[in-house]
This record gives C-alpha cells, sequence and structure tokens, in this order.
C-alpha cells in the first residue's frame, strides 16, 4: 500500500516541508513539498538523505542506566517506568531545595517554546539553547538594533536587491531559502559580493568574492561607512523617520545621564527642529530635525544628534579604505569601488512598487521606495568576539542607506520586527518550589536587569546576564559544563542536555570536556553530580550521561514549529508548522517532548499539572492544542478558535492538529500588498501584527543607530548607578558598551602570540552534513568522511606540503594532526576545515577505522573555552564580551609540516566509547 | 585503466589460442603442415582449449555470468559481441578442419578450411583489439597501432607455441623456429612503437575542457564528489607510478619479445631447442602477461580528468 | 537495439541544462537522484561498507568542485555530472547485449537491467565516468533521466520532471527537450552560450553547461564631499543641506 504524508522535516533546522512517501509502512521516498512556504518543493542534500537517518543504526533503541565509570559507555536497559521516576525524585529533590541546581541546556532544540517554559516553571534561571554559541551576535545586534534580526528574523529582499552583499555565510539556518534566493538574484542578473575568508558554496557563485581576514569585517564596513559619509550618499530622509540619527545625545561628561538621550518631562525623545529652530519631540512630524550642531537642553547641558556622533566617529582618517585595507586583507581601491556600486544602486536604481503605503504619524505615501542593496551575515560575523559591534556595524550601514524594509534591502520575517529589543528581562526571583518570575532568557534594558548578586556577580551557572556578558540574551551554553565543573557539587546538581553534543562539536575542546563531565571531587563523587542526556542517536555525549532518555527520530513524533519560537515565517507573512508521526518507534523510545510534559505534569509545575499533581495534558500533540501562553496565544497559531478561523489569536480549537495536517502540515497568513514594507512604521502591519499578538504596542519601531541601551551598562562601569561592574570588569566594559559600533581585535587573537600563532583557523558548514549527526547517514558520509585543513597554495608552498601531507596544527591551546588540502580561493592568512566531521571513536554506530575516526578531525580540539588568563584576574570565558556568544572563530594557529614517519591517522584521538548494554546491575550514581 | 585479472587471461591466453589457430589454419591452407596428422589435431586441441581458458576467464569478468549467451546478439554493431561469435566460430571451423584433417590430409577442403580457420582466428584476434580499438576515451587504445600489434602478438605468440609443439612433438627446429623468432623480432619492434606513440601523444582533452571551460583555462579539483575511491576511479582511474611503468616495460620487452626471439634463433639452430623453446614459452608468456598488464595499467581515461587525474 | 537509433523527424531530445552560474555544489541533485532511484529501504541503488571504512555506493549523479585561478582569486567552480544522453552514444554501440541503448523517441539512453551481463565495456566508452557498476547486482547502471517520473502519468503534470531538478535549491537543474529550439531549455542555451563538455570527442550530449558570467555595477568614482579630515567638516554640512521633513 502506498501513503503519503506531509510533514516537517529535521535532517536540518531549516524546516521544509517535505512529503513521505511509504510503501507498505517502509520509506520509499521523501520530496520536498511543493506548496510549502519554506522550500517550495525544494530539497537539499540531507533532507534527501532523510531515509537513511530514519533507519540509522545508531538510534537508541531504549532508556539506559549508567554501569561503571561515566563516560565508558557502559549502560543497563531501563523501562520507561524506572527512568521517568528516576527523573522524577531528583527534579523533585532540586525544586524543593533550590530549583537552580537544576541545569537545563537544550542544543537544536526546535521546541524552545516549550522546554524553556518548562524551565521557567521550574523555577530554574539555568537553562538556555544553543543560541549562545551558535549566533547571539546576530540575534542580540538585530534586537537591539532593528527589532528583527538577519538570524532567522529577517531575509533579503530576494525579488527586488540589485546588489546583495554577503557577509560569512557558508549555509546558514535558512538553507534551502537562501539557495532559492540566491538562484532569483541570478537570474535577475543582480550582483551578488560575498565577503568571505573562502570561497566555496554560496561563495563560489558570488560575482565578486572579497577575501577578507577573518575578524576584520567591522573595519571593512567602517570604511564602506567612511566612504559614504564622505561622498555625502547617505538616505537622510530615512534617518531622520525611522531612526533615532536626529535623537540628541547628552553630552555632559562624568554625569550620570552622560551619552543617553535628551528627553522631555513625558519621556519622550528629543531633536532639534531647523523650521522652529526649537527642541521638538524627535517623533513629532512636520519637523525639520537636524543631524548636526550642538544644542542647548533646557537645563543647559549640551547635546548633540546621534548622527554627528556616529558621522564624526567614521569619517576619521582610521576608518578610510587605505586605512584597514592591508588589516583586512582587501584593496583599498575595490572597498572604494564597492562603496560606489552601493551608492550607484542605492540611490541611483531606487525600486519603486506602485503601492500605497500609511506611515505610523499617519502619512500616507503613493508609492513603496527602497534601496535595492540588501545583506545578509551569519557566523563569520557572530563567531568573533567582536561579532555584536560588526553585526551593528551591519545594521548602521543599512540604515545609513535607507535599506532595512524598503523594497529591494533586507526585510523582515513575520512576525517581527518587534519593539527595540523585544521581550522583558530575564526571569531571577526563584524561591524552592514555585516557578521564575519571568522567562530564563530575556533581554536586559541596562544593569538593573542583570542577573548579579551583591557583589555584581553572577548568578546563573553560565554567567549570562552577568557582567561577563550582559546581553547574553541566549545563554552561554558553551561555558555549562565548565562552569558546572567549577562550581562542584555545591553550584548544581542535575544537569539535563537535551539535543546537543556537549561533549562534541557542541564543546571547545572536547578532552578538556569529557575531563569535567567524568571527574570526581576529593570524595569520589563527581563533581557534576548527575548528567541526563535526551538523544535520538549514540552521539559522544551520550556516553557521559548517567541516564539516557531515548528520543524518537523526526519521523516519529509531533513536533510544533512556534511562533512562540523560531518561527518558519517569511517577509511575507507569519507562518508556523507541525511534524507528525509518520512512522511507528519499534524501539522502546518517546518522543522527548511527552517525556518532557510527563515529567512537568509528575512534577505538579504550575501550566503543567494541577496542585493534586494531576497532569493537564495527555501528550504534546494535546499541549500544542491546548495550552495557552496568553489569553487566545498557544504554540500554534493557525486554524485557531471553536470555528477554525481565527489567526494567530483565538481559543484553543480541538481539531487544530487535522487542520494543519489537511493543510500540508503548515499554516500561514499572506500580508496584504501595503503591508509588505516598511513594517518598522507601517501603521497597516502594525496595528495587524497587535492584533495577531506580536506585538503588545503598535507603534512605530524606532531604529537604533545609537544603542543607549549599551551607554546604559558604560555609564555603570563610569561609577553612576546603584549597580555597578566588579571593579575588574569596569574598563572592559567601559569599553566594549559603546553606543556606537566600534572595532576592535578579537581578543583570543590579542591576547595570543602573533609572531607564534600568525594564522586565523575557521570552519566552515558543508551544505551536506548537519553537525556531528550528519556522518551516521551511510548516503552522506560517502560524501564527506574525513575532512582537511584548506591551506592557501602559498602558504603550503612555503612550507613544503602538499595535498594528502600531513601537518600538525598548533594553536595555544594545543595541536591536533591532520591532512592537507591546498586552494587559492581564500584568505592567504588563515586556514580552514569543515565543522564537526571528525568523529569520537565508536560513537554513531560508526564502525572501527572509520575515516570519521581515523583521518577526520575537530578544530575543536584546539579551541578553548577560556581566554589566556591576563595577570590575576579570573579566565574570561572565550566569548564575545557584550553577548557571551562564542568565539569559535578566533583561535590562531601555526602550522608545522609532519616528519616523514608520522603515523598517517590524526591526532588527538580520545579514546573509543561506544554506548553498550552490560548485563552487570546496578546504577552507579 | 584498472588491469583485472581476468581480462589479462583472456587476451594473452586467446592471443595464444588464437595465433597458434591461425598457424594451423595457414599451414594448412598453405600445404606446409608436417606430415605428422597428430601434430595438426594437436595444435588445434592445444587452440582449443586454451581459447576455452581464456574465454572461461572472460567469463568471470562478467557480473552476470548467468546471461554471458546475450553477449552475441549485437554483432552488428559491438566488437565485443564480434568477439564472442568469432570465438565461438572458431570451434565448429577448427573442429570441421580437424575432421578434415583425418579424412583428406592436405586436400582442397581441407586447405579451405585451413583458410577458414586462420581468417576466424585473426578476425577474432582483431575483433578484441578492436574492442580497446574504438575506444575513444582512451588515448592508449584509440590509435592505429592497438590492431595491427594484437594480430602481431597473436602471430607471435601462436607461432612460437607452433614452435613449441613442432620443436616437442616432433622434434623439428628450423622454419618455425625462425617464424617465431621473426615474429618475436616485429612484435618487439611493434611494442616499442607502441610506446614511442603514446609517449609522445597530448592528452586527449583538459580538465578545462571537461568542465566546460576554454580548454587552456588552468583547473584544479577542490573537493570531490566521494572520498573513497569509487567504481569509476577504480577501473579507470587506475595509475601506475612512472618508475614501477619503466622497470615493467622493460620486462615486458625482455621477457616477453627479446628472449623468445633468443631463444627460438638457439633453436633454430638446433641449440637444446626443445628446452629453449621451451623457456622461450614461459618468457612470452610472462612477458606477455606484464606486456598486457602495462597495456591496462598505463592506458588513462578520459573520465578520470573529472578527479583531477592525468590523461 | 545496440545501434544507435535512427531519429525520426520531430523526435525529442530530452536533456538537462545545468547552470554553473547558479550551483553551489550543495549534493542535493545527487542525493535526491540517489534517494529517487534507490527506492528507499528498498535500497535498490547498493551502498557497500555502510558505516565502516571505506562508504562507497552507486550513484547515477556526482558533484565536485574545481578551481580555476582568476585574476587577483580562484573561481570555485562546482559541477554536477551525471550522464549526458550522448547523440553519438559510444556506450550504446560498444554493448555486447543490447542492454545499453539508446530511446529513438527523445534520445535517453538507458540501460536494460534484464539483459545487461556486467561485461563493464560500456561505462570504458562513457568519457564522462557517467556508468558505475553495481557489485550487487552484476549490472551496470546509470542516470535514466527519471524515466520512471518523467512519464509517470499518476503524478501531476508539474511534478514530471527528474527527481534531481525537482531537488535543485538554486534551481540551477533544467530539464526539457533540446531537439525543440522553442523549449526553454533550448532557449537557455542559446542565450547563455551553452556549453558541451569534452565537445572534442564528438559524442554529442544532449545535455548542456551554462557557463559562469559575473554581474557588475557600473558605478562612477565618488568624489569626496570633502577632505579626508578627521572630523565632519564640510562632508557632513553638504549632506546635511538638505532640508529634512520627518
Ligand atoms: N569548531 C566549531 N565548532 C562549532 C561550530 C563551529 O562553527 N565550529 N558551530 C557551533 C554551532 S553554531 C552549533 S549550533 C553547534 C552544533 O552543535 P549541536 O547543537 O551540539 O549539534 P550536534 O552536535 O549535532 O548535536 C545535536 C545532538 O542532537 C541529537 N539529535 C538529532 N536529532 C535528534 C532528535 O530528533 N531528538 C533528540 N533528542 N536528539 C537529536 C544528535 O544526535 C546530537 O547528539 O556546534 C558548535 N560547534
Ligand atoms: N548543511 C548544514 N547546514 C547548517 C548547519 C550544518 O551543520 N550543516 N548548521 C546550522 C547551524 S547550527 C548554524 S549556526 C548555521 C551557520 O551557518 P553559517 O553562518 O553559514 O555558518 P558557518 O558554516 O560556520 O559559516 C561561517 C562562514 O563565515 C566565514 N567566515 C569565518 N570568519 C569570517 C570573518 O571573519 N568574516 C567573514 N566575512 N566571514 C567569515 C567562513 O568562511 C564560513 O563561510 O548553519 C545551519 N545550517
Ligand atoms: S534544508 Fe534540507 S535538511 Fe534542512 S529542513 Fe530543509 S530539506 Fe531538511
Ligand atoms: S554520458 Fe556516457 S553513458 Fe551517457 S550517453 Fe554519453 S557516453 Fe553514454
Ligand atoms: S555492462 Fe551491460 S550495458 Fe554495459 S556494455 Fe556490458 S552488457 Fe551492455
Ligand atoms: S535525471 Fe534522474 S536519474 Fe538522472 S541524475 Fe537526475 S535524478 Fe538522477
Ligand atoms: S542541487 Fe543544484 S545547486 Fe546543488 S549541486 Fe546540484 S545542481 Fe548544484
Ligand atoms: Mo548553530
Amino acid at each position: 500500500m502506498k501513503t503519503v504524508a506531509r510533514t516537517t522535516c529535521y535532517m536540518c533546522a531549516c524546516r521544509c516541508g517535505i512529503k513521505v512517501h511509504l510503501e507498505d509502512g517502509r520509506l520509499r521516498y521523501i520530496e520536498g513539498d511543493r506548496d510549502h512556504p519554506v522550500n517550495r518543493g525544494v530539497l537539499c542534500a540531507k533532507g534527501s538523505a532523510g531515509i537513511m537517518t530514519a533507519i540509522s543504526p545508531a538510534r537508541l533503541t531504549t532508556p539506559l542506566a549508567r554501569v561503571g565509570p561515566r563516560g565508558s559507555g557502559g549502560f543497563r536497559a531501563i523501562c520507561w517506568d524506572e527512568a521517568m521516576e528516576i527523573v522524577t525524585r531528583r527534579l523533585a529533590a532540586i525544586r524543593a531545595a533550590d530549583p537552580n541546581r537544576l541545569a537545563f541546556f537544550t542544543g537544536r532544540d526546535q521546541s524552545q517554546a516549550l522546554t524553556s517554559h518548562f524551565a521557567r516553571m521550574f523555577g530554574t534561571m539555568n537553562y538556555a539553547a544553543h543560541g549562545g554559541f551558535c549566533s547571539v551576535n546576530m540575534a542580540a545586534a538585530g534586537l537591539y538594533t532593528a527589532g528583527g534580526a538577519f538570524w532567522e528574523f529577517g531575509e533579503p529582499d530576494w525579488d527586488h536587491a540589485r546588489l546583495f552583499l554577503l557577509f560569512g555565510v557558508a549555509e546558514d539556518h535558512d538553507s534551502n531559502p537562501i539557495k532559492l534566493g540566491l538562484g532569483k538574484l541570478k537570474e535577475r542578473g543582480a550582483k551578488i559580493i560575498s565577503i568571505n575568508p573562502v570561497r566555496t558554496g554560496y561563495s563560489a557563485i558570488a560575482d565578486e568574492f572579497v577575501a577578507i581576514r577573518p575578524g576584520t569585517d567591522g573595519l571593512l564596513v567602517f570604511a564602506l561607512i567612511h566612504c559614504l559619509l564622505q561622498a555625502g550618499e547617505v538616505d537622510t530622509e530615512f534617518l531622520v523617520r525611522y531612526t533615532n540619527a536626529h535623537h540628541l545625545v547628552i553630552d555632559a561628561p562624568s554625569e550620570a545621564d552622560h551619552g543617553l538621550i535628551a528627553r522631555d518631562g513625558n519621556g519622550r525623545e528629543l531633536s532639534f527642529d531647523r523650521n522652529s529652530n526649537s527642541l521638538q519631540e524627535a517623533a513629532a512630524t512636520g519637523i525639520d530635525p537636524a543631524l548636526a550642531g550642538e544644542f542647548t537642553l533646557p537645563d543647559g547641558r549640551r547635546a548633540r544628534p546621534a548622527f554627528e556622533l556616529l558621522a564624526r566617529r567614521y569619517t576619521r582618517k582610521e576608518y578610510a579604505p587605505e586605512a584597514v585595507a592591508a588589516r583586512c586583507g582587501i584593496d583599498a581601491a575595490d572597498i572604494r569601488r564597492i562603496a560606489a556600486e552601493i551608492a550607484e544602486v542605492a540611490f541611483n536604481q531606487p525600486v519603486v512598487i506602485q503601492q500605497p503605503w500609511t506611515d505610523t504619524s499617519g502619512r500616507r505615501h503613493a508609492t513603496m521606495t527602497g534601496r535595492p542593496v540588501a545583506m545578509h551575515a551569519m557566523r563569520g560575523i557572530s563567531a568573533h568576539s567582536n561579532g555584536f559591534h560588526t553585526c551593528r556595524a551591519l545594521h548602521v550601514l543599512q540604515m545609513l542607506l535607507g535599506a532595512i524594509d524598503t523594497p529591494g534591502s533586507w526585510r523582515y520575517k513575520s512576525p517581527y520586527p518587534k519593539p527595540i529589543p523585544c521581550g522583558g528581562p530575564p526571569g531571577r526571583s526563584t524561591s524552592p518550589g514555585s516557578p521564575l518570575d519571568g522567562p530564563p532568557l530575556g533581554c536586559p534594558l541596562g544593569p538593573e536587569d542583570l542577573l548579579v548578586d551583591e557583589q555584581g556577580e553572577a548568578l546563573r551557572l553560565d554567567r549570562a546576564f552577568s557582567w561577563e556578558a550582559p546581553l547574553a540574551i541566549h545563554g552561554l551554553m558553551h561555558m555549562a559544563i565548565a562552569r558546572a565543573f567549577e562550581a562542584g557539587p555545591s553550584g548544581i546538581d542535575t544537569l539535563f542536555l537535551f539535543m546537543a553534543n556537549m561533549a562534541w562539536n557542541s564543546a571547545m575542546n572536547p578532552g578538556e570536556t569529557t575531563r569535567m563531565l567524568s571527574e570526581c571531587d576529593e570524595h569520589g563523587k563527581y563533581r557534576i553530580p548527575f548528567v541526563i542526556v535526551a538523544d535520538a542517536f549514540a552521539s559522544e555525549t551520550v556516553a557521559y550521561a548517567d541516564l539516557v532518555l531515548p528520543d524518537t527520530t523526526y519521523l516519529e513524533r509531533y513536533d510544533c514549529i512556534s511562533l512562540l519560537d523560531r518561527p518558519i515565517g517569511s517577509a511575507h507573512g507569519p507562518a508556523d508548522a507541525i511534524r507528525v508521526p509518520v512512522l511507528q518507534p519499534a524501539r522502546d523510545v518517546r518522543p522527548f517532548q511527552d517525556v518532557l510534559i510527563e515529567l512537568a505534569g509528575r512534577l505538579g509545575l504550575e501550566d503543567f499539572g494541577d496542585a493534586g499533581g494531576q497532569p493537564l495534558y495527555s501528550s504534546y500533540a494535546d499541549y500544542i492544542v491546548r495550552h495557552e501562553r496568553a489569553p487566545g496565544i498557544g504554540p500554534l497559531a493557525g486554524f485557531r478558535g471553536v470555528d477554525a478561523r481565527a489567526t494567530a489569536k483565538g481559543s484553543p480549537n480541538a481539531d487544530q492538529l487535522e487542520r494543519y495536517v489537511e493543510n500540508g502540515g503548515y499554516w500561514k497568513h499572506e500580508l496584504p500588498p501595503e503591508q509588505l514594507y516598511y513594517k518598522h512604521a507601517n501603521r497597516a502591519y502594525l496595528a495587524g501584527a497587535k492584533a495577531m499578538g506580536f506585538i503588545a504596542d503598535d507603534s512605530q519601531i524606532v531604529l537604533q543607530l545609537y544603542c543607549e541601551t549599551l551607554q546604559r551598562f558604560r555609564l555603570a562601569a563610569e561609577g553612576h548607578g546603584e549597580r555597578r561592574p566588579p571593579q575588574r570588569l569596569r574598563a572592559r566594559i567601559g569599553e566594549f558598551f559603546d553606543p556606537l559600533p566600534i572595532w576592535y581585535v578579537p581578543l583570543e587573537e590579542a591576547l595570543s602570540d602573533r609572531e607564534r600563532f600568525p594564522l586565523h583557523a575557521i570552519t566552515q558548514r558543508p551544505m551536506a552534513m548537519y553537525h556531528s549527526w550528519g556522518s551516521q547517514n551511510a548516503w552522506l558520509r560517502q560524501i564527506l568522511p574525513q575532512n582537511r585543513i584548506y591551506l592557501h597554495r602559498d602558504l603550503a608552498a612555503r612550507l613544503a606540503v602538499e595535498d594528502e601531507d600531513w601537518v600538525w596544527v598548533h594553536s595555544r591551546n594545543g595541536k591536533l594532526k591532520c591532512q592537507v588540502r591546498t586552494m587559492t580561493g581564500m584568505n592567504r592568512d588563515t586556514v580552514w576545515t569543515w565543522n564537526a566531521i571528525g568523529k569520537r571513536a565508536g560513537a554513531w554506530a560508526l564502525r572501527h577505522g572509520a575515516p570519521e575516526f581515523r583521518r577526520a578531525f575537530l578544530l575543536n580540539h584546539i579551541i578553548s573555552e577560556y581566554l589566556p588568563q591576563e595577570g590575576d584576574e579570573a579566565r574570561h570565558s572565550n566569548s564575545d564580551p557584550v553577548t557571551g556568544q562564542a568565539s569559535w572563530f578566533d583561535v590562531t594557529v601555526a602550522i608545522e609540516r609532519c616528519s616523514e614517519d608520522v603515523f598517517a591517522e590524526v591526532a588527538p584521538r580520545l579514546g573509543a566509547n561506544p554506548v553498550r548494554l552490560r548485563q552487570d546491575s546496578g546504577v552507579d550514581r | 585503466m584498472r588491469p583485472s585479472a581476468s581480462i589479462l587471461l583472456l587476451t594473452t591466453v586467446t592471443g595464444f589460442a588464437f595465433g597458434l589457430l591461425a598457424w594451423v589454419g595457414a599451414y594448412t591452407a598453405l600445404g606446409l603442415l608436417p606430415a605428422e596428422p597428430h601434430f595438426a589435431l594437436t595444435g588445434i586441441a592445444v587452440g582449443l582449449f586454451l581459447a576455452s581458458v581464456g574465454l572461461a576467464a572472460s567469463l568471470l569478468h562478467l557480473g552476470r555470468m548467468d546471461r554471458a549467451w546475450r553477449a552475441f546478439s549485437q554483432w552488428r554493431s559491438s566488437w565485443l559481441s564480434r568477439e564472442g561469435v568469432g570465438a565461438v566460430l572458431i570451434y565448429p571451423v577448427a573442429i570441421l578442419l580437424a575432421a578434415a584433417l583425418r579424412l583428406d590430409h592436405g586436400g582442397i577442403v581441407t586447405r579451405l578450411l585451413g583458410a577458414a580457420l586462420m581468417v576466424t582466428s585473426l578476425a577474432t584476434v582483431l575483433c578484441t583489439a578492436m574492442i580497446y580499438a574504438s575506444l575513444k576515451p582512451i588515448r592508449q587504445w584509440h590509435n592505429s597501432h592497438t590492431a595491427p600489434d594484437y594480430l602481431i602478438y597473436a602471430a607471435f605468440s601462436g607461432a612460437l607455441l607452433f614452435a613449441v609443439l613442432d620443436t616437442v612433438l616432433l622434434g623439428t627446429t628450423g622454419s618455425a623456429d625462425l617464424i617465431a623468432a621473426a615474429a618475436a623480432a616485429a612484435a618487439l619492434i611493434a611494442k616499442r612503437a607502441y610506446w614511442h606513440h603514446v609517449d609522445a601523444q597530448t592528452p586527449l582533452a583538459s580538465l578545462a575542457a571537461a568542465i566546460g571551460l576554454p580548454k587552456d583555462r588552468e583547473v584544479r579539483p577542490l573537493d570531490a564528489p566521494h572520498f573513497t575511491e569509487n567504481y569509476v576511479l577504480r577501473e579507470m582511474g587506475f595509475v601506475v607510478a612512472r618508475r614501477h611503468g619503466a622497470r615493467l616495460r622493460r620486462i615486458a620487452l625482455g621477457l616477453g619479445f627479446g628472449a623468445p626471439l633468443g631463444l627460438c634463433l638457439l633453436a633454430s639452430l638446433s641449440v637444446l631447442p626443445r628446452a629453449a623453446t621451451a623457456v622461450a614459452l614461459a618468457c612470452a608468456v610472462m612477458g606477455l602477461l606484464t606486456e598486457r598488464w602495462l597495456f591496462f595499467a598505463e592506458a588513462t581515461h578520459v573520465s578520470a580528468l573529472y578527479y583531477g587525474r592525468r590523461v | 537495439m545496440t545501434m544507435l537509433p535512427k531519429v525520426p523527424p520531430g523526435a525529442k531530445k530530452l536533456g538537462l541544462v545545468i547552470d554553473l552560474d547558479t550551483c553551489v555544489g550543495c549534493h542535493a541533485c545527487a542525493v535526491s537522484c540517489k534517494e529517487w532511484n534507490s527506492g528507499g529501504e528498498a535500497g535498490l541503488l547498493p551502498d557497500y561498507d555502510k558505516q565502516g571504512p571505506e562508504p562507497d555506493g552507486v550513484w547515477y549523479n556526482r558533484v565536485h568542485s574545481y578551481e580555476a585561478p582568476e585574476q587577483g582569486c580562484s573561481r570555485t567552480i562546482n559541477l554536477p555530472r551525471s550522464c549526458l544522453h550522448c547523440e553519438d552514444a559510444l556506450c550504446v554501440t560498444v554493448c555486447p547485449t543490447g542492454a545499453s541503448y539508446k530511446r529513438a523517441e527523445d534520445g535517453i539512453v538507458l540501460i536494460d537491467p534484464e539483459i545487461c551481463i556486467g561485461c563493464k565495456l560500456c561505462s570504458w566508452a562513457c568519457p564522462y565516468g557517467a556508468r558505475e557498476f553495481d557489485e550487487e547486482a552484476g549490472v551496470m547502471r546509470k542516470c535514466t533521466l527519471c524515466v520512471d517520473r518523467i512519464y509517470d502519468p499518476n503524478l501531476p503534470e508539474a511534478e514530471r520532471e527528474p527527481a534531481c531538478v525537482a531537488a535543485c535549491p538554486t534551481r540551477a537543474r533544467h530539464f526539457g527537450d533540446l531537439a525543440d529550439p522553442e523549449s526553454g531549455v533550448s532557449k537557455l542555451v542559446a542565450a547563455r552560450g551553452g556549453k558541451t563538455l569534452l565537445e572534442e570527442l564528438g559524442y554529442r550530449p544532449t545535455n548542456k553547461y551554462l557557463p559562469a558570467r559575473t554581474a557588475t555595477i557600473k558605478a562612477e568614482p565618488r568624489e569626496a564631499a570633502a577632505e579626508a579630515r578627521d572630523g565632519v567638516g564640510a562632508a557632513l554640512l553638504k549632506l546635511l543641506d538638505r532640508a529634512l521633513s520627518r
């Protein structure tokens, strides 16, 4: 019998629609769903290989309890009752004493709306998902600047852009939409410029490739801004209408509000109106706001428009193309030409769409006119410790061009934009047995929102929202294990990991991380007392669990891609989707979300169970349909209300899942044409978004050219306000919390010996592999079972190495041995490799001798989660000082040729510890 | 090209077989057969036996031996099919000739059948040669040497075998040995000319042309589509180290042609004729296997360009 | 069968046109091809050593990447390679069994796995390395141009295209009738100067590859509105000269 089911792919986080063909219950074929808004029928290599993952021999088959030492891989199969019993008992005890002793970290989680809510209701602030080591720099910079972000909350206007600048992207989460978009640009003959140290993939088809030196994009952007300013090519009208460029910044050095925006008695921002020659509310219409000049505030102090501060800074000689060229590894003439091309397209080739619209001031505009310069950026920017500011620099460049959510430029993906910054502060108050007073992750607006104690030290395990990483809005997952280890048993009790390979490629330095996971204190107790891992496959991390909760694969469960999380909406409107069980697992596994909901019920968490310990929901499917986060707002936005007609907001609909299934597994709402652009100031759009519950307030979202929030932290560092950073961090906060974008040498690079380690080492996502889990796939691993270190041919010639030779890669953190491939399409001061191909022997059900163990390597071995210690200061994490973003790409290295007699095998190799069942009984806890 | 054992065996052994049968046929046609009736019969038997060994070896090369019979159907276009048809035709012709030899040693029918055997044998060898010579993607095969060379090697290996039979069975020395020696000399010259030719060849195409760029453009492979050698690379991407190749070439020339040449000359002068021809044969077998191995191993296939190999 | 067919007038010449200006080398076409032709769990296209040291298998489509040095930096070129359905397909004429054949009506070159004896000669005759031997079934395999999709009456019209074309995320792959000058693919080839791979070998492949091109933007060098002084001065003044309205 043949059947077809429509569901959502999860061979990566892109969430494409798929049609799964079954023949007599067996998988026959997976194809892209042509009607699906994300992928429109196309399917990537991973998606097509889904069958092989669904039948992977590495799938976990039963709950496991550890026997033997942690990390040895020895387990005893247990039943679900026992597993649930163990977790419930442990977590109930924690919650009764100190909920923060549960650290719940989820990796490639696509149900953060659920997992974070669980954490909140449990009462622990120690929750984060993978964003912190992924792209929080992009998220934070975007949300604090534009109310959207390159990271998932925005996309280029593929249909109208004439010039597209792509910064540091190899693949991205939006894999298929970006590829579809690039195809569209190519078809229209738009010019694509890729700024990237390596020319592969997307960069391969770029019309121009800029082989930038890693970590220097900020300088390049400043040089572009410099050229535009000098040529007077700035969209000043856009600036005064949509940004805070004209807002007056108080110039009162050493006073408590220096550098903040001047406000009137009602708290409204001020600007100087040249019509009336007076201070006026900056949001007023009909004024001619000054962008430069010095003005006197009613209290007699001086103030200048934010734009003037910006212009003063970036017109400085140090940002001239000639001044940055050498450092960026780019010709000054090229920078000048690119600036000229940007200006040409932005200002001489505007895109005009004949579509009237009304702005938030009530003005009617006859057309939608845009600057068809679109940009996109991802981890090439974010995975550096200066990434937050670099990303802000990009947004500033966009604003200067008038290229934010206008035709041809970068656009918000619904449900964005959101007020800047969106959401409230992170929850802080915890008391035994009760929920957190806010979501564990949030957006601080100033020092008062930080999670620090009296001494200014971190409250959270990972030190997010502390002075070490004030805007760590996604947490610092890469520090979780190191910090838990440091704190020892008095710190946390249980480390609960879901869908995260924290002992391998999500770890900076897996050797150290696995040592920390398995080391005991002087009493012979594990320093991290209890580890629970919920995974679907036999990953490297599973071997370090005390308890393993085996999950289903993506074809065997319900899932919900929710607007409350990172949804699949596009610039054309909001959308969300579900996964439905297509296969029945013939293993003793359970969907993790079901397990979590049952657990929450057993623990009697508010919103999940009633006081009497009666669970509220029977399953995740039940929760998806019935849970309401706020009245009328639930995990799914489509088909709400009793008649299934309500959009986004409406009472729960018992048939909702059936309606989704009928509709192909997704729901989308097409915005009417008048709402498609200028969403940050588009009255109809904002009103609609408010009605759908995306935003609480439909007033204009003013883009933050000047980021006052940063200044608030800086003022604290200068000694103002109640909450101040500890002495040791003052200079750091003062330096990095600049309200205008800055550039600095990435921290690790600055602290390492450039003579000894002259090269940058970076990784790229291979298009046909997903993190560590691609390798279990019998098809995908035929394509890429081994990675090489790619060297520029000039470097290779200097070192006298050729393709296939073995070399040592040294960093200050250690060395690794790997095999070489040479190329020329890359920056000369860089070496690179494909990410996450190297595997630990025994993992992923790969057999002895697999190239993934013997010849492939993980660059992470020579990256450290700590920066070198400076003086007697505590060690800083290897992160962006603003957001806590893991700085994967800051490491600098030296390459050394291996002598001939070195055994041709990758090093280091951690011992094999495959997950295996043992007969001996007794859990060692 | 990967030298597969079954094909090496097939081409070398059938070279001996069809060469021998061709000589038996030629001698018969020309009425030059030794008077002893069992000589020609033994020759035919040995020829057919070796042909069968070769053909059996070729079956081993097939993925689906059970369907081997289908290979005869496409004689109108396929040299492989023709080779099969030819090889199979040889049997009735040879058997008829054997019968004729018994009935009418030296008669016209016999002589005609002899001629027929010679023609079918040589034609089959030619078909074998044309299998290779017609493959455009392989410059070392697709040239004017391959077909005549195969005929020459078959003539040589057949002549040598003939001489051995002649010496061993009849104790004769002289003309057969001289013919074998002459054939060895011809083969030696042919092989050297072949190598000279292929060494001077320019590549059939460039990697640039293979990927649609102007053919002089410099192109280098970056990432291969797969990391393990796949069928195409195993079969068509075989490479032999230069030094190794040169050594083998010397062995092939010396052992395959030089030694038999000298030994046959000795035999023709009645110097230890039996031993000399027997050793010559042994040398030729080893030499020809080496030669054939090189014929494959040194052949490059255009498709390997895609993997950045030199072709 | 093994003779190349006489092409009847008006016969189609179905094939692929692959745009190298757009191909990002993502392997989607290769894997979707594998998947379609493999029959899913049935595993008709074999894989060898699935979890072991030498992972290998039969694929009809493989994606290479190359570097061509260019002024300044190299250009990276991705090249998906499958059977090109040649007009002078030597792989057909060498076949001793007739298993390898070219269809008169649409030019598709196919292998009949029920007849093939696995002699491998056709793979030697193909300069493009498009044929791979199936060690398990003992027969030769290659791209079928998805004959089992493109004519499937059970599929909606729009889906009657090869699996690799449907999957390609950049839509770099186009399928159609190259005999018809009015077809989309023919027009693309004409407009973009479609290239024939290894033209000099004379196989006259049907599939064509569209070469990379370079979009440019003409822009006058910008004059600095003012001296590049440390500070804003005249430059800023000039741009602020405009009256602004909020
Ligand atoms: N050197 C270097 N290191 C990096 C990066 C880099 O660029 N360079 N990138 C970093 C980034 S951005 C990220 S996001 C991380 C990615 O790293 P992770 O988020 O840790 O992703 P994986 O390591 O692949 O681990 C995901 C885990 O989820 C499991 N899993 C897969 N499917 C399911 C399922 O359906 N259910 C359950 N329960 N589990 C499942 C897998 O088995 C695997 O163990 O890597 C980081 N590490
Ligand atoms: N196929 C596949 N898709 C994936 C993933 C996967 O594992 N496989 N992972 C998913 C995840 S979790 C994430 S976070 C995204 C990440 O997607 P991407 O943002 O594409 O991340 P990376 O592949 O790490 O690519 C970083 C790119 O930045 C470049 N780069 C490095 N340093 C610099 C720099 O200083 N400046 C500039 N301009 N460029 C630089 C690198 O060369 C590389 O091309 O991909 C997601 N999609
Ligand atoms: S990009 Fe590929 S793997 Fe990711 S969801 Fe889409 S089809 Fe699946
Ligand atoms: S590409 Fe190769 S297999 Fe395909 S038709 Fe041409 S010669 Fe034959
Ligand atoms: S392998 Fe099969 S298709 Fe190829 S030539 Fe031999 S019989 Fe024909
Ligand atoms: S046309 Fe079909 S068989 Fe040929 S490469 Fe594409 S998917 Fe594979
Ligand atoms: S799917 Fe398309 S973009 Fe990807 S490798 Fe194939 S042809 Fe290129
Ligand atoms: Mo990520």
